[in-house]
């Protein structure tokens, strides 16, 4: 996986609103179709790493009768490094398309 | 089990850091019980669904980066390479966390720190200030005392004549100045106030001037005052001036009266213009030295010592003789000038047959005393110093074992060594910092109390205080101790086969295994050892001072009270031409015993020169026919008595009859002798009958008394006479009074003393037992000290051992559990631990006898009928090291007896 892919899916999926770490990675589980895991060993190493980096902030929310989780939702700066990497990727895969074919027709 | 404990027990193992932040551990689970909920609901059986959920954690070491990376969260700066200022704040809480989830290991470093560096700035405090630092005087190292010597009595130490001080003065060309001082004791009488006993000095005028001493206010004697044989002044301490003058300035000029004689007091003297008088006084032959330890052992009062040879000739010997060397002379040199001088003297004088001079450095003169005691305490305290410093590396060689994994996984993750470094030497270093503020603590303590354990006799005491260079010499080693032995384990990490270390047991790369068990058993040997010589040398001073304490000292102290009293010329007069018929003295004498034994509770009362334990004063004395042999007799003690001191103080009589009230002044004049004097100067003949020339006058010996030691309870019962009050009037000494409760009688003996002369001054007034205790003070000081010591030192060996073999026995779980699960008998595990406890004992032991063998001989001087080599003592210490070693070792044994197999593989 190109460098920084695992970046790009995590903030993709918090765009349109906050999400708890679970619910992350089974978004990202569900919409690659399975093809997409992270375990928990992975998956908060890197939400820690944004959240230094200030891409995103994790915030804990406790409802009545359940536990309290921690909701992660996108800073200005991850929007904005949401979208250059989105460009990043969008060229990438033009590129490799073009050479090796691998975009659906 | 929860999701917590799950993930706890995952990240516990890894990191060895129970203080996981919690928020971490929460938010896993959180994932850990959704991933489950969801695997339920897609119809998985529960166990099934765990152990999907679990799967998730089966990646611990990449779990603890995120540990790693979850602590630099709250951080908002990016992560910068290497360290970053506002980092250091983050790990500097990180350590005091780390330090505070392993509370044994902390509280126990923190103590030994805190001992090693308070005990040994303590002590060392102490001997600076005392031994070390240079008499308060210029040029200090040329002062020299000035003895007198005779070759008759092989005397060394004899106080000088005035006649002879001021021919030495006049003609010996080595000195700058000599001063000289008569010692002695005087009633201050304040107007309307309590009569005060005061210790103080007659001086020459050379003696202020030649050792540097200004006055805090007025001026010091001038020559003048001295030629005066009448001289009215008086110079007070500081102490008094503050004390009994409110530190009025107005003192100058005001008459006093000191011995019920107006002086004009001139001025006012420093501290240290005490010359180290009690030290001085108590390192002569002849002298008396301060009798108590109450304010009379410092010097309050400096008076002109009259130059009158009439009064004071060449036959008495009250001088004690200063001297400043010129620069450049040496002090053999003058030595050989001043014996030149007293062969003139002996020439041109009877008086001086057989006298000669000597010199002594007067460092060692003041110091000497003390000098054995406390050296031999701060050698202790270095030893005590070296046992924690050991006992801290051991404990963090021990801390940095139980990290190795958690710093392999570091490694493995690409965590830098420096940084790993860094975080062990701020951990090590608050470490350190909070040892060495309780060190400081301690240090202040100790001194306060070794200021007040300390005998009267150690001079320079008030000078004391906390050091800043040793508390620094003794922070700085702990320090290098902490960085050394905290980074040791970083070392290893090097070597360490990560892998290994990761799949399970740590612990078991054979190779730095071994080496790492050695040095640690080094340092537990180590341990023993000083453990060893510290307990050698505490139990020779108890074995010493039990032996000191069984002495007989010839007299019973136990239903003793004693108090003193001096009577003043003006109201008491003691004419030569009247002697021994005293009127007023022997009224006063008489009345007062009559007052006493009619006390109820009295069973008997005495007044004497001194009480059993003074040394009191020895004269030159011959037998009548026997005068040529007598020349090369010693001087002998005399003992003037009231016929009631024998019953008084329970000295038996052994021949003959004891004094009695036909001992009086018109009577034949008689004595007695003691055992000693009976044994050295009789032997094969009758004392009883023969004469013996004392003062000028042949008494006839009427019978033997036993042996006092009044020299001390170390020191033999020196050859004594007794001789009667009635014939040898005193004008000053002691009462002393039987009964049962002596201390309840101390109201009643004063007011009887009252009755009997209202004006008169009572001191010293205190059970004889409580004398006795005192006269046994610098021997119990050390021994204290030292089993204080040696005490502290057995725990950290202890400790140390224990720690060894506990965590061998962790180490070692896999083995043993195999084994006992194929039938070895626990006796049989516990047998090896306990060997292995036995054998590093053995070999400390070995050292620290070799080592104690060498250094015991240091407190030879402070030991009475001890050997340095004493057998039971060294077989004591090593039963009790042995027996130490054995309950240390019994713990981690039975646990490991007791390993049930199961539980020791599934720990793997």
């Amino acid at each position: 996986m190109k460098k920084g892919s695992a970046e790009l899916l995590v903030l993709a999926v918090i765009e349109e609103r906050a999400r708890h770490g679970y619910e992350i990675g089974r978004l990202i589980a569900e919409r690659s179709g399975g093809a997409l895991t992270f375990h928990v060993a992975s998956l908060y190493p890197l939400l820690y790493r944004l959240e230094a980096r200030g891409l995103i902030e994790g915030r804990w929310v406790e409802k009545s009768g359940q536990r309290r989780r921690r909701y992660y939702r996108l800073t200005a700066d991850g929007r904005r490094v949401l979208a250059r990497q989105r460009t990043v990727w969008q060229q990438f895969l033009r590129a490799l398309d073009r050479v090796a074919g691998i975009l659906p027709a | 089990m929860s999701w917590h404990q799950a993930i706890r027990a995952r990240l516990g193992s890894i990191t060895g850091d129970p203080s996981l932040d919690l928020d971490v551990v929460d938010e896993l689970a959180g994932h850990l019980a959704d991933s489950y909920a969801a695997a339920r609901a897609s119809g998985m059986d529960h166990d099934r669904a765990e152990e999907l959920a679990l799967d998730e954690l089966k990646d611990p070491a990449t779990l603890e980066h995120a540990l790693r990376i979850a602590r630099s969260r709250r951080s908002t700066a990016a992560p910068s390479p290497g360290v970053a200022v506002d980092d250091l704040a983050g790990v500097l809480r990180r350590a005091v966390r780390l330090l505070a989830a392993s509370p044994g290991f902390t509280l126990a470093a923190l103590l030994m720190l805190a001992a090693g560096i308070g005990g040994a700035t303590a002590i060392f405090s102490v001997v600076d200030a005392v031994l070390l630092r240079p008499l308060p005087y210029p040029h200090a190292d040329r002062l020299v005392a000035v003895w007198e010597t005779d070759r008759h009595s092989s005397t060394v130490r004899e106080p000088a004549s005035l006649p002879d001080f001021l021919d030495l003065e006049r003609d010996a060309r080595a000195f700058d100045a000599l001063g000289a001082i008569v010692a002695g004791e005087f009633t201050l009488a304040p107007p309307g106030g309590e009569p005060r006993r005061l210790a103080g000095l007659s001086i020459t005028q050379q003696l202020l001037p030649m050792l540097g001493v200004t006055p805090v206010t007025g001026r010091l004697f001038d020559a003048a005052e001295h030629r005066r044989s009448q001289a009215d002044t008086a110079l007070i301490s500081e102490r008094l001036w503050r004390t009994a003058f409110e530190a009025d300035p107005a003192v100058i000029g005001r008459v006093i009266h000191i011995d019920d004689r107006p002086r004009t007091v001139v001025g006012v003297l420093p501290d240290h213009a005490d010359v180290g008088m009690l030290q001085w006084l108590s390192s002569a032959d002849y002298s008396r030295g301060f009798a108590d330890r109450d304010a009379r052992t410092r010097v309050d009062l400096w008076l002109p010592l009259p130059l009158d040879v009439q009064a004071l000739p060449r036959s008495t010997h009250p001088l004690l003789v200063l001297g400043r060397l010129r620069d450049g002379v040496a002090p053999d040199a003058a030595e050989r000038e001043l014996s030149g001088i007293m062969v003139a003297l002996e020439r041109a004088y009877p008086e001086n047959e057989a006298r000669g001079a000597r010199l002594e450095p007067f460092t060692d003169v003041v110091l000497g005393p003390a000098r054995p005691g406390l050296t031999a305490l701060l050698l202790a305290v270095g030893l005590l110093l070296v046992a924690a410093c050991v006992n801290v590396a051991h404990l963090l060689l021990v801390r940095g074992l139980a990290r190795r994994r958690e710093m392999a996984v570091r490694v493995a993750l690409g965590g830098s060594l420096s940084r790993l470094g860094l975080q062990f030497l701020i951990e090590n270093g608050v470490l350190v910092a909070a040892g060495g503020l309780l060190g400081v603590g301690a240090a202040f303590a100790g001194v306060r109390g070794l200021i007040a354990l300390a005998p009267a006799d150690v001079p320079r005491l008030a000078d004391v205080g906390v050091d800043a260079r040793a508390l620094g010499i003794a922070l700085t080693l702990m320090l290098a101790v902490a960085v050394v032995f905290g980074l040791l384990p970083l070392l290893q990490v090097r070597r360490l086969d990560v892998q290994r270390a990761l799949a399970g047991d740590g612990a078991r790369s054979a190779g730095a295994d071994a080496s790492r068990t050695r040095l640690r058993s080094g340092l537990v040997v180590t341990e023993v050892a000083l453990a060893v010589v510290l307990a050698v040398g505490a139990g020779l001073m108890v074995r010493s001072l039990v032996r000191l304490q069984q002495v007989d000292p010839g007299f019973d102290a136990a239903h003793v009270l004693k108090a003193e009293f001096q009577l003043p010329e003006s109201r008491y007069p003691r004419s030569f031409r009247t002697w021994p018929r005293w009127t007023e003295i022997h009224q006063f004498t008489g009345g007062l015993l009559a007052r006493l034994e009619a006390l109820p509770g009295v069973t008997g009362a005495a007044i004497a020169a001194q009480h059993p334990l003074d040394a009191g004063f020895t004269n030159s004395f011959a037998v009548v026919g026997r005068e040529t042999e007598a020349k090369d007799w010693p001087e002998i003690a005399t003992r003037i008595v009231s016929p009631g001191y024998f019953g008084t103080v329970g000295l038996g009589l052994v021949r003959g009859r004891a004094l009695g009230p036909g001992d009086h002044a018109d009577a034949p004049l008689v004595l007695l002798i003691n055992e000693a004097a009976a044994r050295q100067f009789f032997e094969g003949r009758d004392p009883l009958g023969a004469r013996i020339t004392i003062w000028g006058m042949p008494r006839t010996i009427v019978g033997v008394v036993a042996n006092e030691r009044f020299r001390g309870l170390d020191q033999a019962p020196p050859p004594a006479v007794y001789l009667p009050i009635a014939q040898n009037p005193l004008a000053g000494g002691v009462v002393l009074v039987r009964g049962p409760d002596p201390a309840a009688l101390t109201g009643s003996v004063r007011a009887v003393i009252r009755e009997q002369d209202p004006q008169l001054a009572v001191f010293g007034l205190q059970p004889l037992t409580l004398t006795l205790r005192e006269s046994l003070g610098r021997p119990r000081f050390v021994m204290r000290v030292l089993v204080a010591f040696a005490v502290l030192a057995l725990l950290l060996a202890a400790a140390g051992l224990y720690a060894v073999l506990s965590c061998e026995v962790r180490q070692r779980t896999r083995e043993i559990g195999i084994r006992l699960a194929l039938g070895a008998p626990p006796a049989r595990i516990v047998r090896e631990i306990t060997s292995r406890a036995a054998r590093l004992t053995m070999l400390g032991l070995a050292a620290g006898i070799a080592a104690s063998a060498a250094l015991t001989g240091l407190l030879r001087s402070l030991l009475y009928e001890v050997a340095p080599t004493d057998l039971p003592t060294f077989a004591g210490v090593a039963l009790l090291l042995l027996a130490a070693a054995i309950a240390a070792a019994a713990v981690p044994a039975r646990q490991a007896s007791r390993t049930d197999p199961a539980i020791s593989l599934r720990t793997e």
